[in-house]
């Protein structure tokens, strides 16, 4: 059995260029203050308002590389820990990007950790307190955290099911940041920026995106995000009409009752 | 065919025959023959001499030969029904047809016929249109856009625009017809017209639209009311022209596109064409500034016009200020005031124009003195519907606020404040219902009232329990076996149905290293945990009073006992379950009786509820199905059971057609079937297995005669739910 040689890999996860963040408040300065604690945390809010772009800005920032995991149902404990796998004439220890965060010191990112099972979320429980270390059973192996590991993971409250909620032993190893949709002049700068679009075009998006977070419990799970602006955006850069990017962006995504639609039409329309 | 008829039915046919043939073929007209003869033995001469007439307008207006056969075998059906009303039916059919196609006619006749439940003169009312009702129908039916087919939609639309909810209602009947005309607002309530006469299609769409953005801007920007004390009418009625514009100018700030559906209805026009006396009234006046306001493209040579509408834009900057409307509108009334147009002013048969705006009345304080009779009318309205409003628009969930008004179990109640509540029914929901002859749903046909249930000896349940304790057992093993949940992969398993890439792997890996594989490499989807709620519907009908066979035992007994017995062992499974009662009097009241919640536990306070059930009354449960299904449709488990214990097919006292019931059951059980809720019912006597059959489908119901059965049928349940 012979650990194959990751160290090199592990520099494919640093980030090379800034990615652009706008920061929304002091999140920036708590982050780093938790950071260099090497505290865990949880960032919460709505989809599509910035939490991958924030701590994809903070590993530039630190300059860490990032690991990020999509955590799903059928995510088993060896996928992120890692697993023995077949080669031509033995096995091999592969590491799972938990493990490899934890042995080379990144930032390792959950996404949307409570899609995973439960059972599958406990392994992080020693590196989130102050044991820091990530036992691996089946290489009977005591792995310390690197002193840059830092863990990170997103939970959106709203759209899941009470059935699917975090443990309160995985809550509370955890800090947490809030993340809003921004307000509508600096929604309206970063809409501008990542689409293309003139500041008036991305104006009249975060008043239509408005619009529609009105809705949010009244028919809408979820308000058209900044993401999906930035989609419009982008959409009107390509030529078409500011009604046909949103009607394709903004309202056919987000519902499929014919009612709602024409109301959102109808609100768009109001706000061009 | 003259024979017997008389003179006059064999000349109307004569004088409209050929012209019918010229219309649609002479072999339809010598087929109208037989027609005419079905009608006169049914009805009478008279009907019989009037039906060649009406004939005639249904070959003029429908489209083809086959249309016109669908109209006459219609005629022919409602004459056999409906004698007394036949004869106004046809005299009524020119105008009928302008606005219906066959099928739209059929689905109004029959909700004439549904709605009088057999009464003869009530059916004569609908159809000589003394009832509201049929105009309301008429409307509906012919896919008018009115307040029905709008009101989802403009609920979000004020939702998105304004982000406000306040409940949308129709006017009641009762209003007087100038407030019928125009929207309003007040008491928390909105009032929207049924429907904008004179509007259709795109264009009624479009004004309701405006309608609802017009009046969140008031909404939003109009501050408190503003108080009438001194005003004259005239001013009233500027100062609430300059309100409208100046919230109306607010909003366009906000949202430029609403200028768009403003605009369009604005068709006042600067009166060249016009008579110089009919440019100079005060309507025509307040029309063309209510543009000029809007419009900046709009100029009026008017000199008061002009005025008007340099003041208000000079005052732009201040437009966030409600006051300056009173004071600019105070001004300029007065200055309409000192012409002759002012004090010819009629406020009681001015109507608001562009049609969009509302009445206004909600802008005013009118006082103590004077409340006009409309404001009134709406909290009337209100007051009625509040409960129904809490169910549509508060998002706190219905059974929190009931727990917290439930009384504390029987001991503490006094008998005194359980009487108020018996005899109180709170109306919460309107349900359609599906009409088989028509083929349609009618819409908020059926009212479900919600009645507190009687309390009853709870200890005459406890009795149950202790006397079946056997029996309880076995169906609680029963229960806790069946495993009803979404299929997780079960891994490593000696056998399955594929195989467990990850024990492969590690078997190869052992292998190599020398130690010994497992043989478990295998996995499989199984069901392992129970998620499923579960409500138990009774229904506590008249019929449910009858003595089974030779027991001593009614039907309701045997019901009580049989959710008992299921109640105690899915509560001690853990299962989220609900039961409850109906049973009708007629489609305005629909009983159900909550007799224990999702999330409440299964006590005292539910026995005594279900010992004090009563018979009485009809079944009518397609609407308690459906209200059953919304309760269910809230819990968040994988499967979810809607179980029915009943004695007998659907029926209601104003429904004559037994099937009629039948299939609107079945539609219900459809739609339920279609949001993921399983229903499945219990027949409790023998007769009625045929009619469950066609309602529910034959593996979804089951007949039980004897109680001691349950325990031996409830598996064959459980099977299907886990299958």
């Amino acid at each position: 059995m012979t650990t194959s040689d990751i160290g090199s890999t592990i520099d494919q996860y640093i980030i090379e260029s800034e990615p652009y963040y706008q920061p929304l408040g002091n999140e920036i300065g708590f982050f780093e203050a938790a950071f260099a604690e090497r505290l865990p945390m949880m960032l919460k809010g709505p989809t599509g308002c910035g939490k991958t772009r924030f701590i994809e800005y903070m590993a530039y920032r630190l300059k860490k590389p990032l690991i990020t995991v999509s955590c799903h149902e059928d995510m088993t404990a060896s996928d992120l820990v890692g697993r023995y796998l077949l080669d031509g004439d033995g096995t091999i220890w592969h590491d799972g990007p938990l493990t490899l965060a934890v042995r080379h010191g990144a930032i390792c990112y959950l996404d949307e950790i409570v899609e995973a099972r439960q059972d599958t979320t406990v392994v992080i429980h020693s590196l989130t307190d102050d044991r820091r270390v990530l036992p691996l059973e089946k290489r009977n192996e005591l792995v310390t955290a690197h002193p840059d590991f830092e863990m990170v993971i997103s939970y959106n409250p709203g759209y899941q099911s009470v059935l699917k909620d975090l443990k309160e032993s995985t809550k509370q190893r955890f800090s947490a940041l809030d993340f809003q949709y921004p307000d509508t002049s600096l929604e309206a700068d970063i809409v501008a920026h990542e689409s293309g679009v003139d500041i008036e075009v991305a104006v009249k998006l975060v008043n239509i995106a408005g619009r529609s977070r009105n809705l949010k419990g009244f028919g809408l799970d979820e308000g058209a995000s900044t993401r999906t602006l930035i989609y419009a955006g982008k959409l009107v850069k390509r030529g078409l009409s500011l009604q046909d990017a949103c009607q394709i962006a903004l309202v056919l995504p987000i519902t499929d009752d014919p009612q709602l639609r024409d109301s959102l039409s109808t609100a768009i329309s109001a706000c061009i | 065919m003259s024979a017997g008829y008389g003179d006059i039915v064999v000349s109307g046919y004569i004088e409209c025959a050929p012209l019918i043939a010229e219309e649609l073929g002479p072999e339809i007209a010598f087929d109208l023959v037989d027609s005419v003869s079905a009608v006169a033995a049914k009805t009478g001469k008279l009907e019989a001499a009037k039906f060649p007439k009406a004939a005639l307008h249904a070959a003029r207006k429908l489209p083809d030969q086959r249309a016109f056969r669908a109209w006459i075998n219609l005629i022919e059906r409602f004459a056999a029904i409906a004698r007394e009303s036949t004869l106004t039916l046809l005299e009524n059919m020119e105008e009928l047809l302008n606005d219906l196609s066959v099928s739209q006619l059929e689905a109004w006749i029959f909700a004439g016929i549904r709605l009088s439940g057999g009464d003869e003169e009530e059916r004569l009312r609908f159809f000589s249109f003394e009832n509201p009702e049929s105009s309301r129908w008429l409307l509906f039916e012919s896919e008018s856009v009115g307040f029905s087919s709008m009101a989802p939609q403009l609920r979000s639309l004020l939702r998105a625009l304004w982000n406000t909810s306040p409940p949308l209602r129709e006017p009641t009947l009762s209003t007087n017809e100038k407030v019928k005309r125009r929207a309003g607002f007040g008491q928390g309530v909105i009032r929207i017209p049924t429907s904008f006469p004179g509007f259709q299609g795109e264009h009624a769409t479009n004004l309701y639209r405006a309608c609802i953005a017009h009046i969140g801007a008031h909404l939003t920007f109009s501050g408190d009311r503003f108080p009438v004390r001194k005003l004259k009418p005239i001013q009233v009625a500027v100062v609430s022209l300059i309100e409208d514009a100046r919230v109306e100018n607010l909003a366009i700030r906000e949202m430029p596109g609403l200028r768009r559906l403003w605009l369009p209805l604005h068709v006042a026009q600067t009166p060249s064409a016009l008579s110089p006396n009919h440019a100079l009234m005060a309507p025509n006046l307040l029309a063309r500034l209510a543009r000029a306001l809007i419009d900046p493209e709009f100029s009026d040579y008017d000199g008061w016009v002009k005025k008007a509408k340099l003041e208000f834009f000079s005052r732009e900057a201040d437009w966030e200020d409600p006051q300056i409307s009173r004071e600019l509108g105070g001004l300029l009334g007065n200055d309409l005031g000192q012409m002759r147009v002012g004090w010819q002013f009629d406020m009681n048969n001015y109507v608001v124009e562009p049609p969009y705006r509302d009445d206004n009345l909600g802008l005013w304080d009118f006082g103590d003195e004077e409340i006009p009779p409309d404001a009134l009318d709406a909290e009337h309205t209100f007051s009625s519907v509040r409960i129904e409003e809490q169910l549509e628009d508060d998002i706190t969930p219905p059974d929190t606020e009931r727990q917290e008004t439930e009384q504390d179990p029987d001991s503490s109640a006094t008998p005194v404040k359980v009487e108020v509540q018996e005899t109180q029914g709170m109306p919460v929901a309107h349900y359609p219902e599906f009409d088989y002859a028509t083929g349609h749903e009618r819409p908020d046909w059926t009212t479900l009232v919600e009645y507190a249930p009687l309390r009853g000896d709870a200890a005459e349940i406890e009795l149950t329990v202790d006397q079946t304790i056997d029996t309880l057992n076995r169906v609680a093993s029963l229960i806790k076996a069946a495993k009803v949940s979404r299929p997780t992969r079960a891994r490593r398993l000696s056998e399955g149905e594929y195989l467990d890439l990850d024990a492969c792997i590690e078997a190869r890996i052992n292998q190599r290293a020398g130690l010994t594989p497992d043989p478990r490499v295998y996995g499989q989807w199984v069901r392992q945990d129970r998620d499923l709620s579960v409500l138990v519907l009774l229904d506590i009908s008249e019929s449910t009073s009858d003595i089974v066979n030779n027991n001593s035992e009614s039907v309701l007994d045997l019901e009580v006992k049989a959710a008992t017995l299921l109640s105690h062992a899915m509560a001690g499974v853990g299962d989220p379950f609900a039961l409850a009662a109906f049973c009708s009097n007629n489609r305005e009241d629909v009983r159900y009786f909550r007799l224990k919640d999702f999330g409440r536990p299964f006590d005292r306070q539910a026995y005594s509820y279900l010992a004090g059930l009563q018979s009485g009354l009809s079944t009518r449960m397609g609407a308690a199905i459906r209200h059953a299904g919304v309760d269910l449709g809230n819990q968040e488990t994988y499967r979810k059971l809607l179980l029915i214990v009943t004695d007998g097919e659907p029926s209601d006292l104003d429904i004559k057609d037994p099937r009629y019931l039948i299939e609107d059951t079945r539609r219900a059980v459809q739609s339920l079937t279609h949001q993921g809720i399983d229903v499945f019912c219990v027949g409790l006597g023998t007769e009625i297995s045929s009619s469950l059959d066609v309602i529910f489908g034959a593996k979804n119901s089951l007949v039980i005669d004897r109680i001691e059965r349950l325990p031996e049928k409830l598996p064959q349940l459980y099977l299907k739910m886990t299958g």
